[in-house]
């Protein structure tokens, strides 16, 4: 672990100058101020990224953790990831969940900021603390609270729709069916995101200079109109980072599904890959090929994660 | 602008940081410590199973035989315990005793997270010690985990629940008695989705298996003639017996037994302390009303007597990276003890001795689990079964039947799944 911090601190002692000029202290300090987060991110992030990208290189089962020596088998891990139909199958199927839950996070979220607008403050108090309350709750107590409401025999939902509808719901499974236990899964994870979105959003809008949305009102333009063409545009950024962000963070949702499945459901026909490389891994103990598809998931990450980097530098060039 | 972006791109920087820094922290126990002056071993036990009598009792005689050194008893969950032992085990903190339930061992005892036994085997009972539960501590011809207990399980059911039907006495008997009693809000018999315990004994008894080793290759049985002869009783049972979750698990399986939402339940012996708890306990039973006249049998076979049923029960062993294993090892001797073991046996447990059988409770609960035991089988012995069951290829399997999928074609599948794994 020492020797990543060294290895992370040296980029402080090479600033790669555009002139070939002396170093000086004014260009030092950037590095200087950078060094302690490029140090810590080297720690956290980057030694297991060299270390996955190492393990999945490797046969790494059980017996390699005790310590005996393992075997390099070049690509074997990549070859069987990327000719194996399941991983395609959760691939897809992780994909479509993040789509849905980034469309739904992302309207959901919009119109609660435009809501938390027009409140009054004692009503915009009672909204912004109970967003905070979802984004601040841990997910695996929100998922078991989920997972009772939900349940089988005694949930509150079964009850409250028995209840409504007049029709016995009582004893309706609704992990079992993969639709349902993703309709549930989209429930609890949107549930969970639109808090960072909404209250984003929200500071975003309170900053659009008044007299530009009075100007538009009094030359006629209706609210439809005035919030495509004058408030999205002027959160324009915003929306690129909240939207990436979205997808990276329900690409790799791990908690919701996997304790989900505790509770119901079908585990062949509702993993994702996150769950996935942990059935790999952590449960059959082939640490190797669960690493090879982690690396397979950087990478998609990193495609997405790039087009949004990309995405801010062009806004900073205009 | 530039300031709105440039405080959301921080935001979600910081977010991004404490997502990645709420890793494991760490035990704080000295590992370091090799003497033997003062040290603390750490005995992991799994689920509520050993009562309190028993860890009084370890520690106790621990502390007294090794003055200076103390023994802590820490209890793990049976939930996700092989990971967690996967990763305690390997580390720098290992515990230094571990208990893990018998189908789990191979899965550590063929990758060497255990100390070799082989020196003190004769000490811990030698051929007295349960030769099945022996054969999955053993690896290579070299005891790793030896037995701890053993369990067994027994059909639970209320007199007043039952009235005047026949007790079944045979499989086929069991079937058609839950079948006619069941209703839209009562159960035959309470069987969750997920038990894939209780769907072992009706492949057994219509002569299917799980897998059978052939030369090299591992061959499942599910899909034989007995193995879908036998799966179509479970349909059966799922569909027109029980009014359990489909996608259930076995946990609290007292709960429905004391709201009186099914006549038999197949359980665990040790259950009756879960259906016997008080009233007022954190996990309550049902003492005065459903519990008043607790009564149990065997489980029936197909022509009688008892049926082969699954084999539970635990084994226990020293870690490979155990600070202190001769003090680890003196912990383990004094949990096969017989006064240890005894104690387990007034508790309804099936001691690791077979010579301490007399201490059990001369009871109906415990005389059903006795005779259970006793025609009890295994999960097949390679360390890929405890893969199986992590993947919970069964559990999978047993939901699709329940909800009423082809049992041929769910066999078959079940078949290769298992075949891959074991075979892979």
């Amino acid at each position: 672990m020492t020797s990543t911090t060294l290895r992370a601190a040296p980029p402080s002692a090479a600033p790669a100058p555009r002139a070939s000029r002396a170093i000086t202290p004014a260009r030092l300090l950037p590095w200087l101020l950078l060094a302690p987060s490029l140090a810590a991110l080297g720690v956290v992030t980057g030694w297991p990224l060299v270390r996955l990208l190492w393990l999945s290189f490797q046969e790494y089962e059980r017996a390699q953790l005790m310590g005996v020596p393992a075997e390099w088998v070049g690509l074997q891990n990549y070859t069987q990831t990327l000719t194996d139909s399941r991983f395609w199958t959760v691939t897809a199927r992780s994909f479509v969940l993040m789509v849905v839950c980034v469309v739904l996070t992302i309207t959901l979220g919009t119109l609660i900021a435009l809501l938390l607008m027009k409140l009054g403050r004692a009503m915009r108090l009672v909204l912004s603390v109970g967003l905070l309350l979802a984004w601040a709750m841990p997910p695996l107590a929100a998922m078991l609270v989920w997972g009772w409401m939900f349940d089988t025999q005694y949930g509150v939902v079964n009850h409250t729709l028995t209840a409504l509808t007049g029709e016995s719901w009582m004893g309706h499974p609704w992990l079992i069916e993969p639709l349902q236990f993703f309709a549930v899964a989209t429930l609890v994870i949107v549930w969970g995101a639109i808090p960072f979105v909404a209250f984003t959003l929200y500071a975003g809008f309170t900053q659009i200079p008044h007299e530009v949305i009075e100007a538009a009102q009094i030359d006629g333009a209706s609210a439809p109109k005035r919030f495509f063409r004058i408030q999205v545009p002027y959160v324009r950024a915003i929306y690129t980072v909240l939207i990436v962000l979205s997808m990276i963070w329900d690409l790799k949702v791990f908690t919701q599904i996997f304790v989900l499945q505790g509770i119901g459901g079908v585990r062949s026909e509702t993993s994702t890959l996150g769950v996935y490389i942990y059935e790999m891994g952590m449960a059959q103990g082939h640490y190797g090929t669960a690493s090879a598809i982690a690396v397979v998931f950087t990478v998609i990450m990193l495609a997405i994660s790039a087009y949004y980097v990309r995405a801010t530098i062009k806004e900073e060039e205009l | 602008m530039k300031i709105l972006r440039f405080a959301a791109a921080g935001f979600a920087a910081a977010l991004t940081l404490t997502a990645c820094s709420s890793g494991s922290a760490g035990g704080s126990t000295d590992a370091t410590d090799g003497g033997s002056e003062g040290a603390e071993i750490r005995v992991w036990l799994a689920g509520t199973d050993t009562p309190q009598d028993a860890r009084d009792y370890l520690k106790e005689t621990f502390e007294e035989q090794n003055p200076g050194s103390t023994l802590v008893v820490q209890e793990q969950s049976w939930t996700g315990l092989v990971d967690k032992l996967t990763t305690s085990l390997s580390g720098s903190d290992s515990p230094d005793v571990v208990e893990v339930g018998n189908t789990q061992s191979p899965t550590f005892t063929s990758a060497g997270f255990f100390a070799p036994l082989d020196d003190i085997a004769e000490d811990l009972g030698g051929d007295d010690l349960l030769p099945g539960f022996v054969e999955s501590g053993t690896w290579d011809g070299t005891l790793y985990a030896a037995p701890y207990y053993a369990g067994a399980r027994v059909v639970f059911y209320s007199e007043q629940m039952l009235g005047d039907a026949p007790v079944p006495t045979t499989l086929d008997e069991y079937v058609a008695t839950a079948k006619s009693v069941r209703t839209d809000t009562h159960s035959g018999v309470w069987f969750p989705g997920q038990d894939w315990y209780n769907m072992l004994p009706f492949v057994w008894e219509n002569g299917g298996f799980i897998a059978e080793q052939n030369g090299d290759e591992w061959e499942a049985g599910f899909s034989s003639e007995g193995g879908i002869a036998g799966l179509q009783q479970v349909q059966d049972l799922f569909q027109n017996a029980s009014n359990a979750p489909k996608d259930g698990d076995e946990t609290n399986l007292q709960v429905p037994f004391c709201e009186g939402a099914t006549t038999f339940l197949s359980a665990p012996s040790w259950i009756k302390w879960s259906i016997l708890a008080e009233a007022d306990a954190e996990v309550p039973g049902c003492p005065e009303t459903y519990g008043a006249d607790l009564r149990a049998f065997p489980l029936p076979g197909k022509d009688g007597g008892a049926a082969q049923v699954f084999a539970g029960g635990s084994n226990v062993a020293v870690a490979a990276k155990s600070a202190n294993p001769d003090l680890a090892k003196d912990a383990l001797a004094i949990m096969l003890s017989d006064e240890y073991q005894t104690i387990l046996a007034e508790n309804g447990l099936i001691p690791a001795k077979v010579s301490l059988a007399d201490a059990l409770p001369d009871d109906e609960v415990t005389a059903a689990a006795a005779a259970a035991a006793a025609n009890a089988q295994l999960t097949p012995a390679t360390p890929k079964w405890g893969d199986v069951e992590a993947q919970k290829v069964m559990q999978d399997a047993l939901v699709r039947l329940a909800q009423g999928e082809d049992v041929a074609a769910v066999a078959e599948e079940l078949d290769s799944t298992i075949e891959s794994i074991l075979n892979g």
